[in-house]
């Protein structure tokens, strides 16, 4: 299909051309108080959010979640800080898997998790977004498939927008990031929201300082 | 498919009569109208933003030749496969390859309307690949066989009993009742298994990042995810002109993309691909494939219609337009139907073929009003009619109107003449104030003329002079 490629770039090329790109755009938008525009935008998208103090804390609150759910299966990322929080040792009433550390089909063990525990690499405090990239010990699945995902999020990984985390995003880029902006949700019949259609139906935030 | 004047009235009346339908547009047109105001008046510098992407946008259009080649160098350095094609017979011919060397008989889709406009699932049922589309909207029009009737919402025309009923067939299982709830969670259950079945998952792609070689996928069901994540191929098919130079780019493209749309701040969820899965990765897409699509696009550079290239895909225009508000996206015979779709149909599909879209129009000028880039639709729905009249492609009766218009126009004792004669002849048609045309020259009931006044300005000023 080179031929295709060849005449593709030819017509283009014949145009005019233009001029220069127009330059960055210097995004305005800053917020006095990350984590509370963080906590309103998100649950203004149906998502659900805790603000502890310490990753103890934080913890605990995870655990009093998994119980109110009736949790008993959870797919967990490896990744940090969670591999530093000790979550199978800690909260033992639960059937903890791993990812890279579970044998038997990951997609399997997501399919049939209650719920799916994850950190984010970023998070947007205009729009409410935790950012979860794949890379080594980060499922795709984790944070997919289950009905539920919760996520433990350091207070320092919030910035204010889109154009801040561009700004920051190390490159090359992983293969997969993904900006989660509340659980999943249609309107597709009669504009009536319905929510989990086919990602987690409770997005769940513990943000911890 | 195609639009002509008639078919486009004759859809368009069927709607118009339709009272259910009627108020589901106004409904799912009103809620986004209602939503995109208040998220574009809580951003600061919204109109500035516009500006700035309207002028990236004009500039990355200009320079499309360069800014794809970054792409595909970037994106076949990071373990994509780029592929071309020149048109809808080209794209589809590559998807089907790729699923017959690998054996593929069942793809899952995501909403894309690029796939819409190539017909790309009947080449995959002749080449023996089931597609199953897994947006909720698409799935209950695959289920109907229909074609999209918004680009955003696809399926706002069909009532919860409606789609009941497609889902009761398709499941031969009884639903408890017909509440969205139970119908939202049927769709879960039976697209899960399709998407862990599927052999290959085929999206669009909203932007394609040159700076990176990414493509961004930006869905609220999460059925974007299941396709690029579950199956070990995943192919996307994205229009030549949705290239985003840098990242910077992007997020002014995604700062304006959801808030025009459905008015979220963002879409639920935005994702990024950046070639297949690597080594280290615990899931993920084993191949990743992107088809470059020009379809007609790159013969509009360097036209008058070049800024149609700006788009972004948003529908903005189909939910402040009053013509598709009463309308209806069938009318309009094309994946893209208002009056985005009353200017690129024609161009990517033919004048000939959709003679009456220019004309779905009243030109009031909302449309470029809501735009998020500010495309000028209105210029070019009158670029398109007088294109129409080069192509001889306006109706006999049209011609013939216009042309004694202009000779009565041009003579100003036989413009009095008429005028005064029309005035005393419109009398059996006038009601309130208004001539209603025979049904035969108004089908929809849709159009009243003012009627003309007893005596013309020409008169009154005259009279006033002699006070």
């Amino acid at each position: 299909m080179s031929e295709a490629r060849q005449e593709i770039l030819r017509g283009l090329r014949q145009g005019k051309g233009g001029g220069p790109h127009a330059g960055s755009w210097q995004s305005p938008r800053t917020f006095p108080d990350l984590v509370s525009r963080f906590v309103e935008a998100l649950e203004a998208s149906h998502g659900e959010t805790f603000v502890e103090d310490d990753a103890g804390a934080a913890v605990s609150r995870l655990e009093r979640v998994l119980v109110e759910l009736g949790a008993r299966r959870i797919v967990c990322q490896d990744e940090p800080p969670l591999d530093s929080l000790d979550l199978p040792e800690r909260l033992p009433a639960f059937e903890w898997h791993v990812v890279g550390q579970t044998t038997g089909s990951l997609r399997a063990i997501c399919a049939e998790a209650d719920v799916g525990v994850s950190s984010a690499q970023a998070a947007l405090s205009e729009t409410g977004t935790v950012v979860v990239d794949s890379g080594p010990g980060r499922s795709r699945l984790v944070t997919l498939l289950p009905p539920v995902h919760v996520v433990l999020l350091p207070a320092d990984r919030l910035v204010a927008d889109l154009f801040a985390l561009v700004e920051q995003q190390e490159q090359p880029l992983p293969a997969n990031v993904t900006l989660i902006s509340g659980p999943s949700k249609t309107a597709d019949i009669e504009q009536t929201l319905a929510i989990g259609v086919h990602g987690p139906r409770r997005l769940v935030v513990i943000v911890y300082s | 498919m195609t639009a002509s004047t008639g078919e486009f009235r004759r859809e368009a009346a069927v709607a118009v009569a339709d009272a259910h339908l009627q108020a589901a547009l106004e409904t799912a047109t009103g809620r986004f109208r209602t939503a995109r105001e208040i998220v574009l008046a809580e951003l600061p510098d919204a109109d500035r933003l516009r500006d700035h992407l309207k002028a990236v946008r004009a500039a990355t259009i200009a320079n499309l030749a360069g800014y794809l080649e970054q792409f595909e160098q970037n994106a076949t350095a990071a373990g994509a496969h780029v592929h071309w094609a020149r048109d809808a017979a080209e794209a589809s011919a590559i998807v089907t390859r790729l699923a017959r060397e690998r054996g593929v008989t069942l793809a899952a889709k995501s909403k894309s309307m690029a796939t819409e406009e190539i017909h790309l699932n009947d080449a995959l049922l002749a080449a023996g690949v089931t597609p199953v589309e897994t947006d909720l909207g698409e799935w209950i029009l695959q289920l109907a066989g229909e074609p999209p009737y918004h680009i955003i919402a696809p399926a706002i025309h069909k009532t919860r009993d409606q789609v009941a009923a497609l889902f009761v067939q398709e499941t031969g299982a009884p639903l408890p009742d017909d509440n969205i709830p139970t119908l939202t969670a049927t769709a879960r259950r039976e697209l899960r298994q399709r998407f862990l079945d599927a052999g290959m998952g085929i999206s669009g792609g909203n932007i394609a990042v040159a700076e990176t070689g990414s493509i961004v996928l930006v869905t609220n069901e999460g059925n974007g995810r299941m396709v690029t994540s579950l199956p070990p191929v995943h192919v996307a098919v994205i229009g030549i002109e949705k290239v985003a130079p840098t990242w910077n780019d992007a997020a002014a493209w995604l700062a304006l993309l959801a808030r025009s749309a459905t008015g979220q701040p963002l879409s639920i969820y935005t994702t990024v691909i950046t070639g297949p899965a690597r080594a280290g990765d615990p899931d993920g897409p084993e191949e990743v494939h992107v088809i470059l699509l020009d379809n007609g696009r790159s013969r509009l550079l360097d036209t008058v219609y070049e800024e149609v290239l700006q788009c972004i895909r948003c529908g903005a225009c189909l939910n402040i337009c009053p013509v598709y508000r009463e309308a209806g996206g069938h009318a309009y015979a094309s994946p893209y139907s208002g009056p985005i779709g009353a200017v690129i149909t024609p161009l990517l599909f033919g004048v000939e073929n959709y003679p009456a879209l220019p004309h779905a129009s009243t030109l009031c000028g909302a449309c470029q009003d809501v735009c998020p880039v500010r495309i000028d639709l209105p210029r070019m729905l009158l670029e398109l009619r007088a294109e129409e009249v080069r192509h001889g492609l306006a109706s006999t009766t049209e011609s013939l109107l216009e042309k004694g218009a202009a000779f009565v126009l041009a003579h100003e004792r036989l413009l009095r003449l008429g005028r005064g004669a029309l005035a005393l002849g419109q009398k059996p048609l006038v009601r309130n104030g208004q001539i209603r045309l025979p049904a035969a020259l108004n089908p929809a009931r849709e159009r009243d003329l003012p009627s003309f006044a007893p005596r013309s300005f020409h008169q009154l000023w005259e009279e006033l002079q002699d006070e």
